[in-house]
């Protein structure tokens, strides 16, 4: 909200210090979001006195003036000098007034000020007219002040034309302060000073007029549902000319940034920034009926009613809405929001009713949002306006229409206030206790009864003592509706004590200790090792393309459905992903557009999977990666090789090896199994029984299909399952104190023998002295090794863990593998 | 030539030949021939029987001189020539030390998650634990527990994303019918730890919350909060300023100040933001600070009684404090990344850098 410092000053000495203002404002809640200076075109223009006035030697209508700026103008010892001007004006004498522009002055018209001669005679300023100061029209000559004027005064500060406007941040739960009044009342707590309102003094001025009919006459008021609409009120004011404002509004309305409409509009918008109050002006003679009588029904709009707002646009409106209407017009106004155009005031209307209300917040700020109508009246309605004290702000406002457009306010026949009042809900003030001792105790402060006390009265509460020593009896203003509770009241002393003032403690609770969970722990093993695998840790959007899983040709069998966003920002964020994959691959492609070739990506990420009967998806924790290209740039003394599905395996196998998970083995998949991946180049991996993920190169129709290159090496785990599979610690192995005989073999096998074939055959051949089978060579070649054959070459180490094995020994027990081998696999030993 | 003038004479042959060896082998090759089983030294040793008696004594004890004389001879050569080759090895080994290193490629930790880690260090150390909730959430845990207002604009379909509710048949399409929503903050863990477990409750929660922001520089739909919670006896406002200031030095440097505005948020009362002096201008104001000299960094409060009475926790026994930053907010005062876009985009250009 936009608060001029001079209208404020009316009501509560503000201080003059701005920027320690601004941080008091923002320190105690009232955030400060611009602060702009007005009045500045006046800057370097001071009032002055002549103090002597000579002919210009060189011409015969010019003066040579000494002008005293007072301290705007010092000699070098630091003592006011006159500056010399010459000036073309003649309605001036010795010893006159006036207003100078000093060297630096920019004048309307973008006239720049500058030290300059006039036929030979230095000038350093310039004496003002009215009009060079755009202040009017009048350029008879220089402008002469009153004897009292003070001399080297800022002008803008002689004349009342600086000011100084904040945009205020009021917070949603502080309505009162959106206004001047209840600023000032703010402002008068933030400092202890004691501030004055205008309103009794405003609504006393109201006359009515005793002579014409009463009210009644022409205004009867049926609110046809007190929660939407707890007090509606209405006055007359008969007779008004619509016309323009007088000055003094319009200048206090344009400087918060409101235009000026019509008189009676403009009161209307005086009155809601002055009071917090939002009112309405209808033609009276638009709602009445036949009979003259203007009957205001407040109501539920009806599912489908229509209305043209006073911004001409037609609105369809709903049964959550809340109308003004009258039985033959139907709608007239949205409740709080906006009127309706048919009964506005314009040039010609002459009787105006007057409305002054309060509505359900909840219901206004809806239909606000709803129509995407947010104005002065619907902000103010939602926060919440006080229904107590209606009649005082409508008889303000009344007596300033009155006063500006000549009219008269209607009396009533039922009171002597001049107004139909219909006021079904009365908002009762809070009584509330205020516990001293526990304040204290939960600030962590020693904050006097007396500060709480005065700060409390300063802020509309009424204080008295209470029931017990040290609590205080608070009831709560009912312009306050954020003060239902104690705690609430803790609040209000807190912040305008001021909460730097609240000594630093740490809480000194006993038997507290920082742990973290396995799982957390283990989760960090995951992530050091997948960096020290050289993958970079990324986060991709949870959000996902509807046919993500189809474009990856990955199945959905067991990724339940996908969970579907009702307001998704756009078509492709509009489920939420199944799979880390397809992220990964965007980044891939980004990448690669880049022209980043090698790229190692991992993320650790929720996936979100819907199933029918469930309110929430499961979420599951995945770790996925990527590897393509190569580890790095071929270097003087390097050369990475380019990735492969054993990159992959062997990121997973260190995992598996890090988080101790037992029995890990590769299975591998075929085409129908996991499509998503390039047949041959495929792999399950598990624990056990236990499927831990998959692993394998990404099908080249999928990274295809996600605009990036190949080969991509993917793999995508479950942390649940690592989690669960993992051991606390592998277990102790004695280190050996005999040596090892080593002997190699090299076993010429049909393709489809695995490798994993090959190690169980060994390990059950080998018994206890085998001690590890090291695969270091795979060989084909169709004539040495044979068609559809491959020569697997492993290192057997020997060892006995209890004496030294003599090779004789070793040689025995190798001879027999080998022969056990050859029987279970058909392998031949290659010579 | 008498035997022990022909023995002399070898030492001085041999010496000659020990210093014009060249290198080990040459000097191997002179011990050899002199000392060796069938060197010339050693011939003398040999023939001792066949040397006059009156001669022996005289022969045996030049020859043992001149032996002693030889081997010393010997190991000083070879010990210069062997300090002369490992001189020349090492030398012919050099490398210019400029050469770039062998690297074993480490990965990087995201940044994002780099700054979870040190604020989750820092609450451990204050004796906190992590919680975790879940991402999709129940309009109740986001919303109502927290004591957010029925019409707060915060729920509506502009600010929030709704999911389709499947809980029964009539699968809730609109918003009003499912209350299934993606977080928009990590303050329903909190609701849903007081829910769990009884004070003394301390705790953080990070986290990814989603918000219906279209991305651009400074915004992203995706983002990640730190909550904190703690309920306790005898919590004070005290407690959370001396907390959140010790965070703040931790994270941006002793240097640095806090302060705390009042403020409101819905579930904490009293609530405050908290913000910290400018690293670029020390709180003089500038551009990076938009002139206030102070960044705001978290907001914060004790808890609101209404959020213990849906939890049921007794607020005359217990107290405590929440607080809640983002994190990206974090990321951007601490390393000035210029577009947010980037921690999502997954560029190795960006994310190695960290």
């Amino acid at each position: 909200m936009k608060v001029s410092l001079k209208w404020l000053s009316n009501y509560v000495d503000v201080p003059t210090d701005i920027k320690e203002f601004c941080d008091r404002l923002d320190l105690t809640g009232t955030g400060v979001e611009g602060v702009e200076k007005l009045g500045s075109q006046f800057d370097n223009i001071v009032t002055a006195q002549v103090v002597s006035k000579e002919k210009h030697p060189d011409s015969d209508h010019l003066w040579v003036t000494k002008v005293d700026v007072g301290a705007a103008n010092v000699d070098a010892d630091g003592n006011p000098e006159p500056l010399q001007i010459v000036c073309g004006a003649q309605n001036f004498n010795e010893g006159d007034h006036i207003v100078t522009a000093l060297v630096g002055a920019v004048l309307p018209g973008d006239v720049k000020i500058k030290k300059s001669k006039l036929r030979g005679v230095s000038s350093c300023g310039m004496n003002c007219s009215a009009r060079e100061l755009g202040l009017g029209a009048d350029h008879a000559g220089i402008m002469i002040l009153p004897e009292d004027a003070p001399v080297g005064m800022p002008f803008a500060e002689y004349a009342k034309l600086g000011d100084t406007v904040l945009d205020l941040e009021i917070t949603p739960n502080r309505p009162d302060s959106l206004s001047i009044v209840g600023l000032a009342r703010e402002v008068g707590a933030m400092y202890q000073r004691d501030y004055t309102s205008p309103l009794a003094e405003m609504a006393a001025k109201m006359q009515l007029d005793a002579a014409g009919a009463p009210i009644e006459d022409e205004v009867k008021i049926t609110i046809a549902d007190d929660v939407r609409c707890p007090r509606y009120t209405a006055r007359v004011i008969r007779g008004c000319k619509v016309g323009p404002s007088p000055d003094w509004m319009v200048e206090r309305l344009a400087a918060i940034g409101q235009r000026s409409i019509n008189n009676i509009v403009d009161v209307t918008n005086y009155i809601l920034f002055l009071l917090g109050q939002p009112l309405h002006a209808f033609d009276l003679a638009k709602l009445k009926n036949s009979e003259g009588v203007a009957h205001v029904v407040i109501r539920a709009a009806e599912e489908g009613e229509k209305l043209t707002t006073l911004d001409g646009e037609d609105r369809t409106l709903t049964s959550d809405m809340t109308v003004i209407s009258t039985p033959e017009l139907g709608a007239v106004a949205l409740a709080g929001v906006m009127g309706g155009l048919d009964t506005e005031v314009t040039d010609e209307t002459c009787d105006i009713l007057l409305e002054a209300a309060t509505f359900e917040a909840g219901r206004t700020s809806r239909t606000s949002r709803n129509l995407g109508l947010i104005s002065e009246s619907s902000m103010r309605y939602e926060r919440g306006v006080d229904d107590h004290e209606i009649e005082l702000r409508s008889a303000a406002a009344a007596m300033l229409i009155a006063e500006v457009s000549g009219g008269t306010v209607a009396r009533a026949a039922s009171n002597d206030a001049g107004i139909v009042d219909v006021w079904p809900r009365v908002t009762p003030a809070p009584q509330l206790q205020f516990r001293i001792p526990r304040f204290n105790a939960m600030m962590g402060s020693c904050i006097p009864r007396e500060f709480i006390e005065d700060i409390l009265n300063r802020l509309g509460c009424k204080v008295s003592d209470g029931e017990a020593e040290d609590v205080l009896a608070v009831e709560a203003p009912t312009f306050r509706p954020d003060l239902e509770r104690e705690i609430d009241l803790y609040e209000e002393v807190l912040r305008l004590w001021g909460m730097d003032r609240i000594a630093s403690s740490l809480p000194g609770g006993p038997g507290r200790v920082g742990t973290r969970t396995e799982g957390e722990r283990k989760r960090d093993v995951i992530n050091q090792t997948l960096r020290a695998s050289g993958l970079n840790e990324t986060m991709t959007y949870s959000f996902a393309q509807p046919d993500d899983l189809e474009r990856l040709r990955m199945k959905a069998e067991g990724l339940g459905d996908a969970v579907e966003l009702i307001n998704p920002m756009n078509a492709d964020q509009s489920v939420l992903r199944r799979s880390i994959l397809p992220g990964l691959l965007r980044s891939v492609a980004h990448n690669q557009a880049h022209g980043v070739k090698n790229i190692q990506l991992y993320e650790i990420g929720e996936t979100f999977h819907a199933a029918e009967g469930r309110q929430l998806p499961k979420e599951r924790t995945r770790v996925a990666g990527v590897l393509v290209g190569a580890m790095g740039d071929p270097s003087w003394n390097a050369t990475p090789q380019p990735f492969d599905f054993f990159d992959g395996k062997g990121v997973i196998e260190s995992l598996v090896r890090e988080l101790a998970i037992p029995k890990v083995h590769y299975k591998a998949l075929s085409a129908e199994e996991a499509p998503h991946l390039q047949p041959g180049r495929a792999a399950q991996v598990l624990s056990g029984g236990t499927v831990l993920g998959w692993l394998g190169e990404i099908h080249p129709l999928a990274v295809d299909a996600f605009e990036a290159h190949g080969p991509v090496v993917a793999f995508e785990l479950e942390l649940s399952a690592l989690l669960k599979s993992s051991e606390a610690a592998r277990p102790y192995v004695d280190v050996p104190t005999y040596p090892a005989v080593s002997l190699d073999v090299a076993f010429v096998v049909n393709e489809d023998v695995t490798n994993e074939r090959m190690m169980q055959c060994m390990n059950s051949a080998g018994g206890k002295l085998l001690e590890s089978a090291q695969l270091f060579d795979v060989y084909r070649d169709e004539e040495r090794v044979g068609a559809g054959k491959k020569s697997m070459a492993y290192a057997l180490t020997w060892r006995a863990a209890d004496r030294t094995l003599t090779s004789e020994e070793a040689e025995k027990a190798h001879q027999k593998l080998v022969k056990k081998v050859c029987g279970a696999t058909g392998a031949e030993v290659r010579g | 030539m008498a035997i022990v003038d022909e023995v002399v004479a070898l030492q001085s042959e041999t010496l000659a030949a020990i210093e014009a060896a060249a290198d080990s082998a040459a000097l191997e090759q002179v011990r050899v021939a002199v000392l060796g089983k069938s060197g010339s030294l050693t011939a003398y040793l040999r023939g001792m029987g066949s040397v006059p008696q009156e001669e022996r004594a005289e022969v045996g004890k030049t020859v043992n001189t001149v032996r002693g004389v030889v081997e010393e001879a010997l190991a000083s050569r070879k010990a210069a020539l062997d300090a002369a080759e490992l001189a020349a090895s090492m030398d012919a080994s050099a490398v210019d030390v400029t050469l770039p290193g062998r690297v074993q490629q480490m990965g990087t930790r995201h940044l994002i998650n780099g700054i979870i880690d040190e604020i989750s260090e820092i609450f451990l150390g204050l004796g906190y634990s992590v919680a975790k909730g879940p991402e999709v959430e129940t309009e109740y845990y986001n919303f109502n527990a927290l004591n957010a207002p029925e019409d707060h604009p915060s729920r509506g379909l502009a600010d929030t994303f709704y999911v389709v509710d499947r809980s029964n048949d009539a699968h809730k399409h609109v918003k009003g019918e499912s209350g299934v929503l993606l977080r928009t903050q990590t303050s329903p863990v909190q609701a849903r730890v007081m829910e769990a477990q009884k004070p003394p409750i301390y705790i953080i929660s990070p986290g990814k919350v989603y918000r219906r922001d279209v991305a651009d520089p400074s915004h992203l739909p995706q983002f990640h909060q730190i909550e904190g919670l703690v309920v306790d006896e005898g919590i004070t406002f005290g407690d959370l300023k001396g907390t959140l200031e010790y965070l703040c030095k931790q994270i941006f440097g002793e240097e640095r100040k806090t302060r705390f505005r009042a403020h409101y948020f819905p579930f904490t009362e009293p609530s405050a933001e908290v913000d910290v002096s400018c690293g670029i201008c020390h709180g003089e104001g500038c551009r990076f600070c938009k002139g206030t000299g102070w960044l705001e960094i978290l907001g914060c409060g004790m808890v609101d009684p209404n959020v213990y009475g849906y939890a049921g926790i007794d607020p005359e026994k217990y107290s405590g404090f929440a607080f809640g930053m983002g994190v990206e907010r974090i990321a951007c005062l601490k390393y000035n990344v210029p577009d947010l876009r980037m921690l999502v985009e997954g560029d190795m250009r960006f994310l190695r850098q960290f």
